[in-house]
């Protein structure tokens, strides 16, 4: 018996102590908290006081400037107080000071009646010794062009290249001067310690942030899960989460989300969820450009158990004859109520914008047909935004009445679609960018060739129906190599997005570049399928569709709008691009048409229809 | 010498628990998916397969068929099935079936070994895992050599403490955090606030590495050996407890349920423990002389 004891109890140690053992190894020589395992060198780094400020994100919208400094751990018998200053006739002045929030270490500040006519210059300041500067652009509302940069999937796992410089990013945002950048979300992959890695992000991006307005997703690994069905905050305890909600605890959610959206326009319609969640859905005025900032995950439906077993996931999709219909069940929801009716009011609302863009962690279809390391194909995913069917047709219907452009990313797979719901092509285009570093692997390759693609376009362009018979129209798709090599980012398709907004012309250019490339070199390649431009008002252009007729107006870029006479439903509102518009519409229906110069509140015509008449129009 | 009528209850908790494990886990392959594509979907496994002269599509697929990974993934769950089956009908002879079940445990341990690479390598993950990876060990050993022969005791213990210990450190958080659906369960459950229930993690993790030494003092062990029993039952209902809903299909058993299943090992292997030191032992009747003389009832090895 004595002997067993000391065996067992020699097992016992052993296996505790090689737990811990094992949890260090691979970590030597790394100084500071918060050591990894298996995502690389994943620390807290212990800095001097002087460093203690990482990095500040900020924006400015309608005159408010709001702007997150991220610190580092303050210790004990350090001062709280956090202060803003901006240089005013080369003098530093204090505009703001704020408490820091020891949960997350972030120091929010607020400053109301911003004057962004000019840009100025800012420092964060705390104690006496540490100071971060940067710079608050002034609003670009006389710029033609506005160009913002968009990553998503920031993997720092050396297995895919996650531990590779940023540099290239940062020369090449710098290079095109980009007025926005757009993180879509995975911002963090690790699921356990946010605020180290996303002092990682801060160390590693800082540098182009701390200059430009700036827009950050929280997605599902930010969240700390693979996947989020967010179901208004309630908990999740099914291993994937498919049953929907967070798996980490409330607070560890409302930490990841002030770090990465406190500095972003107030949410319009802020009450809390579940667990004390927040919301941040938005929009952000900038250069003439209205962005919706939405949340495309915290509402949404969790699958499992709410639909029938369809795969080997409750969340997947492999049976090909399956009927669609089946997995739109009555109740799931996509963006929800509330986010329906403001994404209702933003796309009527045109003041100071001359074209509007929905931001979202992911695209509104199905985007992939292969998924993983291998050839697995899967029929649908239901983390996609394809899934709810009804709750995917209702947030285009409401973006197309805006002519919304769609900038997303989370595929791992950057693609270009142009949305349909009734018909092929009559909603929103979408582009969603490629992974910094790819950590999931994923192939758009329909099975037959896509009817009505481009000549000479390759054959999974064209309209096809996703997996959960959405209709879908692909013009791109960077795919990765079959089996690419190893930690090579660009095998494995990695990359990221420019978007050029030209708000005199309406154009929208689409630019998709891999890693490690200089993009002002005439040599430089995209990816397969870019650039594409398209028209702002291709976003809301059905192929079935004849034109009213044309209206001429005697004031530059009126709003325009078109109210069907019978069900008296808003077809659209947007920002003519001159001073005429010919209106796209159905034939056989009459319409309302409205405009103003920045409100359409007069009536133009009651009883406009396909092949009307030519109008002048009077608005001064 | 005789063989004691508790014997058949002790091989019974090691037959349902293994019974329990295996066809969980069946259940788990061909209804969802097992945690095998960590290690099949990777270079070294296609290297593997490449030098026996397996192309690449043949080995993953072309995108329109399935491979051999996907083909044999689905497959597995026909071992597990016979090894669910060979939990009840071997017998101390059955040599064939008894190596069955050791190739049985053989599959566990690959499949405790994905999940470890599926949760970034953190080693509580493999080593909860133990009583699952052990239990077809401990029946084998129990019909070779007998309920309570040293080999099977030593070998339950491990089991028992390989499941707390990962179990506990898990808890714990220490050395890797703690999951992040221990805390959604234990607040759903027990109605507490993230922080509260972390507490109670701490406690109960605590209490896993206790019960863990106290399996060895004697005046000690039949209590840890209850109340591993009731709190491995306890933790692995909570799974179905916590996410069960009258609102979902079929009250979300099919999501929930098996996870209690193949959890069995969890609750049997302590409750083997428990029975096999109980007090009353002394008492047990005596069944019929054994036909099948073999070591399990030989004081010398009897570990009780």
């Amino acid at each position: 018996m004595k002997f067993i004891r000391i065996v067992t109890l020699c097992c016992a140690a052993l296996l505790i102590a090689g737990g811990a053992i094992a949890q260090q190894k691979g970590n030597k020589g790394i100084k500071g908290k918060g050591k990894s395992k298996g995502g690389g060198a994943l620390v807290i780094p212990e800095v001097e006081k002087k460093d203690i400020i990482c990095f500040a994100l900020y924006t400015v919208n309608d005159k408010v400037l709001k702007l997150t400094a991220q610190l580092y751990p303050v210790p004990g018998g350090d001062t709280k107080t956090v202060r803003l200053e901006i240089e005013r006739d080369g003098k530093w002045v204090e505009v703001a000071k704020t408490e820091v929030i020891e949960q997350g270490w972030t120091a929010p500040f607020r400053v109301e009646n911003w004057d962004d006519t000019k840009t100025q210059k800012y420092r964060v300041l705390h104690g006496e010794e540490a100071s971060y500067e940067g710079t608050i652009r002034r609003n670009p509302i006389d710029k033609d062009e506005i160009v913002v940069a968009g990553f998503t999937g920031n993997s720092i796992n050396a297995k895919h290249g996650g531990d590779l410089s940023r540099q290239d990013l940062i020369d090449n945002v710098n290079k095109v001067d980009a007025d926005v950048l757009f993180f879509s979300g995975d911002q963090v992959y690790d699921h356990h310690r946010h605020y180290a890695a996303w002092l990682k992000f801060g160390r590693d991006f800082g540098e182009i942030i701390k200059d430009r307005p700036t827009l950050c997703l929280p997605d599902d690994h930010d969240a700390g899960q693979p996947n989020l069905w967010g179901e208004s905050g309630k908990i999740s305890t099914l291993s994937g989460a498919a049953d929907g909600g967070y798996s980490q605890p409330g607070e560890y959610v409302q930490e990841v989300e002030r770090a990465q959206t406190s500095h972003m326009p107030d949410p319009v319609d802020p009450h809390t969820i579940g667990q004390g969640i927040g919301v941040w859905f938005t929009n952000l005025n900038w250069g003439n450009i209205d962005f919706a900032i939405l949340e495309d995950r915290k509402f949404k439906t969790g699958p499992a158990g709410r639909v029938p077993k369809q795969g080997p996931r409750p969340d997947h999709i492999l049976n090909p004859d399956y009927d669609p219909a089946s997995v739109d069940v009555e109740g799931a929801i996509l963006l929800g109520e509330r986010q329906l009716k403001f994404i209702d009011e933003w796309a009527q609302d045109w003041a100071h914008a001359n074209m509007k863009v929905a931001l979202s962690a992911t695209i509104f279809c199905g985007g992939a047909h292969i998924h993983g390391a291998a050839n697995g194909r899967l029929h649908a995913d239901m983390d996609s935004n394809g899934w709810p069917q009804t709750g995917r047709n209702n947030a285009l219907r409401g973006l197309r009445k805006g002519f919304a452009f769609h900038y997303a990313g989370d595929q791992h797979l950057a693609t270009i679609f142009q949305q349909g719901i009734d018909e092929y092509g009559d909603a929103i285009y979408s582009f969603c960018v490629p992974s910094i570093a790819n950590l999931y692997l994923r192939w758009w390759e329909p099975l037959e060739a896509g009817p009505n693609r481009a000549p000479g376009a390759p054959e999974y362009t064209g309209d096809h129906l996703d997996g959960f018979a959405n209709k879908v129209t692909n013009f791109a798709a960077a795919n990765p190599e079959k089996n690419p090599a190893g930690n090579i980012l660009n095998t494995r398709a990695a990359g990221f997005g420019i978007v050029r907004f030209n708000t005199k012309t309406r154009d929208i250019e689409m630019e998709c570049w891999p890693r490690n490339v200089d993009v002002t070199d005439p040599e430089a390649k995209q990816y397969p399928g870019w650039p594409l431009t398209i028209s702002q008002f291709d976003n809301y252009n059905p192929r079935s569709w004849g034109k009213l007729g044309e209206l001429t107006f005697d004031v530059e870029n009126p709003v325009v709008q078109l109210i069907d006479a019978e069900s008296d439903e808003i077809l659209y509102t947007v920002r003519a691009s001159g001073k005429s518009f010919i209106p796209g519409a159905p034939g056989g229906k009459t319409f309302i048409v409205k405009a103003g110069k920045d409100a359409p509140d007069t009536v133009v015509s009651k009883d406009a229809k396909v092949g009307g008449e030519a109008q002048a129009v009077t608005l001064q | 010498m005789p063989r004691l009528k508790s014997d058949s209850l002790l091989l019974l908790f090691l037959r349902l628990g293994g019974f329990g494990c295996f066809a969980g886990w069946a259940w788990v392959l061909f209804y969802w998916e097992g945690p095998y594509g960590v290690l099949l979907w990777q270079d070294a496994t296609f290297a593997l397969a490449e030098k026996i002269g397996i192309s690449w599509d043949e080995f993953v697929g072309s995108g329109a068929h399935d491979g051999l990974v996907q083909t044999w993934h689905s497959r597995i769950g026909w071992l597990y099935l016979i090894c669910a089956i060979l939990t009840l009908t071997v017998r101390e002879k059955s040599r064939i079936q008894m190596a069955g079940l050791i190739g049985g445990a053989g599959l566990l341990v690959m499949l405790s070994y994905a999940k470890y690479l599926s949760a970034n390598q953190q080693l509580p993950m493999f080593v909860e895992h133990g009583g699952q990876m052990l239990i077809p060990v401990i029946l084998v050993l129990a019909l070779a050599f007998g309920v309570r022969h040293r080999a099977t005791v030593i070998t339950a213990m491990v089991a028992f403490v390989m499941i707390f210990a990962g179990h506990g450190a898990y808890a714990l958080g220490y050395p890797c955090p703690t999951p992040a659906n221990f805390l959604g369960m234990t607040s759903i459950i027990l109605h507490l606030e993230a922080e509260t229930a972390r507490i109670f993690l701490r406690i109960a993790g605590l209490l896993d590495i206790l019960v863990c030494i106290g399996l060895f003092f004697r005046p000690l062990r039949r209590a840890s050996a209850l109340y591993a029993a009731v709190w491995g039952f306890l933790t692995a209902l909570a799974r179905p407890v916590a996410g069960m809903s009258p609102g979902l299909n079929y009250w979300g058993a099919d999501q929930y349920l098996h996870e209690v299943v193949l959890r069995a090992p969890h609750f049997m292997i302590p409750l083997y423990l428990l029975f096999l030191w109980r007090k009353s032992e002394a008492t047990d009747s005596l069944i019929a002389p054994s036909a099948v003389q073999d070591e399990n009832t030989d004081p010398k090895t009897c570990c009780s």
